[in-house]
């Protein structure tokens, strides 16, 4: 079972398509939804719409919540565990990306970034990780660790790199911080089982495709390392 | 004209339940199909400006008469195995009473106002078998139902709303034009719950119902056009189900 955040946006859906076979996935959306059947949407042929669809067993159960708001991220928690009374993979996907391509010291805008930049890419998955934590990993870890359960944040080579004149200092500095925050955390969740660990892709699509980004979560979720950042820089090439 | 089973290139669309319920599908028609319907709605628009009258009150288009043009690839939306498809999808016993428009929106056109298309349509007094659909009656006014002289006619409702998107630029997020979908009236004022854009050979179809409340979104660069079709209920069967009030008359 996956909770999955940013669902509804390019890596979040694709991850959606790829893998709601094989996950019973919680894809927590802000406002666009993941173009997939979930408990709100269903496919139907046209030409025989009676007929009962296979495409319709992969469901998603989807969830609106702005994540930045007081409560829903504890309110994600609780709908995830009253729905599948598990969480064995939590992909903390949502982010938020200003680009200041004037540089940070034009006029004001990069300041009055910061806050959302930090509240959205480290504030949130650490806030998801540690509820998670307290309401159901926390006093399992045999269960956790037959399960293999495990947190993949979505980071970014920029987390790790400096691409001059691009204009991602304050983004990239938040991807920084929340690929410490993923190696403390595998640090203080491996009392417990729970595997902690980064993906930083290259830019997707454009120079990485989003098929090979969501099959890296796959890989770690299946993997037994912790603590580690891999990076995805360009297809079939894992550092 | 090739059946259905030849011209529908989706085989999947896809059903919503909200902020009502709704289907909506892209590629929808095969695309030699798709490109005769685009070039005649291009066509029309060229050589026949004068078909498209802006007679909607407070609403920012023209239309035209899609009866008018069945003649062509655009008959196809007013055919009986369309209506029964369309029938089947939504859920709804329809009488066979098809009406339907072109409908264009110049660039820069104002944002519509929320309304269900839970409105009445007047066609001929004989219904037409299980066969054949109804159109709007040349002396039969759809709306209202004022016909000339010894013309009986007989009013229904608007059962099935179905909206193609056709003969439009490529469309980008930002360019608006989409088909704003609401809850409800008092969170309209804050924007549509779900929005559908104005893509070619797609299209959305819903029942019409006191709470299907839909309006257009202002487009800022690009014109917008697509075809709207209506299947209709009897009357008895619409207050049956929501009470007259519910009946929006024109």
């Amino acid at each position: 079972m996956c909770l999955l955040t940013g669902a509804g946006g390019t890596l979040g859906a694709a991850f959606c398509h790829a893998f709601a076979a094989e996950y019973d996935i919680v894809a927590v959306c802000r406002r666009r939804r993941p173009d997939i059947p979930s408990q709100h949407e269903s496919y139907v042929d046209p030409l025989a719409p009676q007929t009962q669809l296979p495409d319709n067993d992969a469901r998603v159960f989807t969830v609106i919540a702005d994540l930045e708001q007081p409560g829903q991220v504890e309110r994600v928690v609780e709908l995830a565990l009253a729905r599948f009374g598990r969480v064995d993979l939590l992909v903390n996907n949502a982010a938020y990306l200003g680009l200041h391509p004037h540089g940070m010291i034009d006029g004001d805008a990069a300041l009055r970034d910061f806050d959302r930049h930090f509240a959205v890419n480290v504030g949130i998955p650490l806030r998801l990780a540690v509820r998670l934590g307290q309401e159901f990993w926390m006093h399992r870890d045999q269960d956790n660790r037959t399960h293999n359960r495990n947190v993949v944040n979505v980071s970014s080579l920029s987390g790790a790199r400096v691409y001059p004149n691009q204009g991602q200092s304050v983004y990239a500095a938040s991807k920084a911080a929340l690929n410490h925050l993923t190696r403390h955390l595998a640090a203080e969740f491996g009392v417990f089982g729970v595997r902690v660990n980064g993906l930083a892709p290259n830019s997707f699509p454009a120079i990485i495709s989003t098929e090979s980004v969501a099959e890296g979560i796959t890989r770690l979720d299946r993997d037994d390392v912790t603590g580690r950042i891999l990076a995805l820089e360009g297809p079939g090439e894992p550092h | 004209m090739s059946t259905l089973e030849e011209l529908i290139a989706n085989r999947r669309w896809v059903r919503r339940d909200e902020p009502f319920p709704h289907v909506v599908a892209q590629n929808v028609f095969v695309p030699e199909f798709y490109t005769q319907l685009d070039d005649e709605f291009r066509r029309i628009a060229r050589e026949r400006p004068e078909a498209f009258l802006r007679s909607m009150a407070g609403y920012d288009a023209s239309a035209a008469e899609l009866a008018h043009f069945r003649d062509g690839p655009l008959g196809v939306f007013v055919s009986r195995d369309w209506h029964d498809l369309v029938s089947a999808v939504a859920g709804v016993a329809a009488t066979g009473d098809v009406s339907g428009s072109l409908h264009h929106h110049d660039p820069g056109s104002a944002t519509g106002w929320p309304h269900s298309d839970l409105n009445p349509g007047w066609f001929a007094e004989a219904a037409p078998d299980a066969h054949e659909v109804a159109l709007p009656h040349d002396e039969i006014e759809y709306r209202r139902g004022p016909r000339l002289p010894g013309v009986t006619a007989r009013e229904t409702i608007r059962a099935v709303s179905v909206l193609f998107y056709l003969a439009n630029p490529e469309w980008s997020p930002g360019d608006g034009g989409e088909t704003g979908l609401f809850a409800d009236f008092d969170t309209a004022r804050l924007g549509p719950r779900a929005t559908v854009a104005p893509i070619n050979n797609s299209l959305m179809i819903f029942e019409c119902t006191p709470f299907s409340l839909h309006a257009f979104q202002s487009n800022r660069l690009k014109a917008r056009n697509s075809v709207i079709i209506w299947l209709h209920r009897a009357k008895d069967d619409a207050i049956a189900r929501w009470g007259e009030q519910s009946i929006v008359n024109w």
